[in-house]
């Protein structure tokens, strides 16, 4: 009932709005995403959530009734006992009934509220039998997953805004897309109906992991570990972001969960594997300068590009790879030093989350890129051996 | 005033009152001890920064206006965002306040003047290199401070110098703040005239004496937190480093000590001031009330004649209804008269 009158309440505001509004947006509702024109919280889709939108209307009607109440009586008080109407002053100073009635009235309804509110943050909290335990790494600017526990244990990667979709936003004028700035490389993937607790951390500054349609939001702290869960009990895809200023592009990194069937889960699983193995790579194998340059240039477009730009010359605070002293030099082991380790107050990142040749990889690219023209090769193994 | 406090007795002599009156021009605002001038210096100075907040709150609106970066990048987005919370509460919102209790607290409780006049001048002359160096730190190398206004760590461990500049500009306007509230609480507590009892005070000095005392509570405990940021910054501390063993949420926890009761010390000077307008002037709450709402009938009116013409004939008509009875209120209200008025308001708890 309380869904009904909500929904004519919206429809009446969007109508309202869309008097107002002669831009017609090409953009539809992303289902476990934003809506056009949303209002209200997220469908929800665990327990969990669907609890926090019972309250949040709960709430809010126990407010109205309460500003009606109290706005009432007194504009009525005011008008009513005025002078100039010949009402007659009262000369009582105190009254025990009326001070035991503001006290115990609202007390009576701050418990009546906080009854259901503590039951539902209990429930929250509680992070035991998890059927499949996953950490959520906060990066500058980035997801990272590892499966730690349960079916596909083992199974990492890195989950970051699609680049086509940060250019668009860069350009000023993105094209209308239902899942704007929401893509990522690679979701999070989990089976429905199990119960999926998703511990936190970061590598760097506090961020927040947080899925509207689940009803979760859990801090990532670095050096701390918190946790949280949720039970999808629909399938499909499901989108957040990060919901605590993390720098720069704190805007530009979503989290995307597709929920799926326990079937296909398990398809997924054997791929990821399968992948996995494939990724396997001997530190001691030689790379040729085609297939660093090839590979560094994907490495970089998914991570340094954000800061230091596609041109190389960084932007506002952010230092330029192109003509760098520590990128021309002709000892790599201070590059890679860079990279394993962070500088300037963790301005610029450590990247050791990053594989041997990954880093190898871009750090040659950097090194032959736009006007610089070493001709150094950095190759895995000295990554390796710079790790120790 | 003079004349209560002329000690050789000549008050009546008008033709010296040059060589040792108050002095004028720019001498008056620089050098000012009288509470009025001081209360007037930071109201204006409320405004202004009042002004500068809202210009950078307009910048944040702008680019938010279309999806996409139009006007400004992501640094100078945040570095808005954390400039507009940092001028709005310690620029605007607290310096008005304490400018409205500058003006009203010697006059409400019969005191000549504040407590510590030259205190007094001290604490807003404070305000002025402190909001040069908040506004100033867009210029710095890597733009204003970016780390939102609760420069929670680490985040704030990786500004630029603008940082530090902030932090500065932060405790100096602690000190004033605290000087601020010592004064207010002295004058307070000491200089009642004969008969203002605690209990007979307005609710606009409770308030503030309650504001006083928060203020002198929790500024020191900022001061802490962002004096524990500089040395992790600069001095090898690890207070909020967790590499070393620090730990970030301890700067919330402390942060939000002061950052709670703050919301109490922007929020009760203005139940104050609600409080005393609503038990002295009632009519003018009427009045008000009315005159906002023509204010917000008349947006909706300008609204729809952008609008749908048949949504506009639909809402003349309540609109109308909303002015008749709006015309027929205001002119009891008007006619609503004195302090009596707080006795008829409360008379209907009488029947209970």
């Amino acid at each position: 009932m309380m869904n009904n009158i909500y929904r004519k309440f919206e429809k009446a505001c969007i109508a309202l709005f869309a008097l107002g509004s002669t831009l017609a947006w090409a953009v539809n509702d992303l289902p476990g995403g934003p809506a056009v024109r949303q209002l209200n919280l997220h469908p929800p889709v665990t327990k969990i959530a669907e609890e926090q939108v019972w309250l949040h209307w709960f709430m809010l009607i126990i407010c109205t009734v309460i500003f009606v109440a109290v706005f009432g009586v007194m504009f009525y008080s005011i008008l009513k006992h005025r002078k100039s109407v010949g009402h007659k002053a009262a000369t009582f100073h105190e009254s025990l009934k009326v001070e035991i009635a503001w006290t115990v009235v609202p007390f009576v309804i701050v418990i009546l509220m906080a009854l259901p509110a503590t039951k539902a943050v209990v429930a929250s909290k509680d992070t035991s039998n998890a059927d499949l335990t996953i950490k959520a790494t906060g990066y500058q600017w980035k997801w990272g997953y590892d499966y730690i526990k349960g079916e596909g244990e083992g199974i990492g990667f890195v989950s970051t805004l699609d680049n086509a979709q940060r250019e668009m936003s860069n350009s000023g004028k993105p094209e209308p897309t239902d899942d704007y700035l929401l893509k990522v490389d690679n979701p999070l993937v989990v089976p429905v109906d199990k119960k999926i607790r998703i511990i936190t951390t970061s590598n760097d500054v506090i961020h927040s992991f947080a899925v509207n349609s689940f009803g979760i939001k859990q801090d990532a702290i670095p050096g701390f570990v918190r946790d949280t869960w949720f039970r999808a009990e629909k399938t499909g895809d499901f989108h957040g972001q990060c919901q605590e200023l993390c720098g720069k592009e704190h805007a530009y990194m979503p989290i995307h969960v597709k929920v799926v069937s326990a079937e296909e889960y398990t398809a997924w699983v054997t791929e990821q594997n399968k992948k996995l193995a494939a990724k396997q790579e001997d530190p001691s194998k030689v790379w040729t300068m085609a297939e660093l340059m090839q590979k560094g240039e994907k490495v970089y477009a998914s991570n340094c590009q954000s800061c230091h730009q596609a041109t190389g010359k960084g932007m506002g605070p952010i230092k330029a790879l192109d003509g760098a002293t520590v990128v021309l030099d002709a000892d790599n082991l201070k590059q890679i030093k860079v990279l394993l380790n962070g500088q300037n107050n963790q301005t610029m990142p450590a990247w050791k989350q990053l594989s041997d040749s990954e880093i190898a990889a871009v750090i040659s690219f950097t090194k032959n890129n736009w006007s610089n023209k070493t001709g150094q090769m950095v190759q895995p193994a000295e990554v390796l051996a710079a790790r120790k | 005033m003079s004349a209560v406090l002329d000690p050789h007795g000549h008050g009546a002599d008008h033709a010296h009152d040059d060589h040792h009156g108050a002095p004028h021009g720019w001498r008056r605002w620089v050098y000012a001890t009288n509470h009025k001038d001081i209360g007037t210096l930071y109201l204006l100075f409320a405004f202004t920064m009042l002004i500068i907040g809202g210009v950078l709150a307009l910048g944040i609106r702008a680019e938010l206006f279309q999806p996409g970066l139009q006007l400004v990048n992501p640094e100078l987005f945040n570095q808005l965002t954390t400039m507009h919370g940092l001028i709005m509460v310690f620029g605007a919102i607290m310096p008005a306040f304490v400018g409205f209790a500058n003006w009203m607290i010697p006059l409400q409780i019969g005191a000549a003047d504040m407590a510590f006049a030259r205190m007094n001048n001290f604490s807003f002359w404070l305000m002025i290199p402190a909001a040069l160096l908040l506004a100033g730190s867009f210029f710095m190398p890597g733009g204003a401070p970016s780390g939102g206004w609760t420069l929670y760590a680490p985040l704030s461990l990786q500004m630029g110098p603008s940082m530090d500049a902030a932090i500065f500009a932060l405790h100096i306007l602690g000190a004033s703040s605290i000087m601020g509230s010592i004064n207010i609480i002295v004058t307070i507590l000491n200089m009642r005239a004969p008969g203002m009892t605690l209990m007979k005070m307005p609710m606009f000095v409770w308030t503030w004496l309650i504001t006083a005392y928060l203020l002198i509570a929790v500024m020191p405990v900022l001061a802490g937190a962002i004096t524990m940021t500089l040395t992790d910054r600069h001095f090898g501390t690890t207070f909020f480093n967790p590499a070393a063993g620090g730990d970030p949420v301890m700067f919330q926890h402390i942060f939000w000590f002061f950052g709670h009761p703050e919301v109490y010390i922007m929020i009760l000077p203005a139940f104050g001031i609600v409080s005393h307008h609503s038990r002295f002037f009632p009519q003018k709450i009427i009045w008000l009330c009315l005159h906002g709402l023509r204010h917000v009938v008349h947006r909706d009116f300008v609204f729809h004649r952008m609008g749908s013409p048949h949504v506009h004939h639909w809402h003349a008509g309540h609109r109308s209804v909303v002015l008749y009875v709006r015309h027929h209120v205001d002119l009891y209200s008007y006619r609503c008269e004195g302090v009596q008025l707080d006795r008829h308001h409360v008379a209907w708890l009488h029947d209970l």
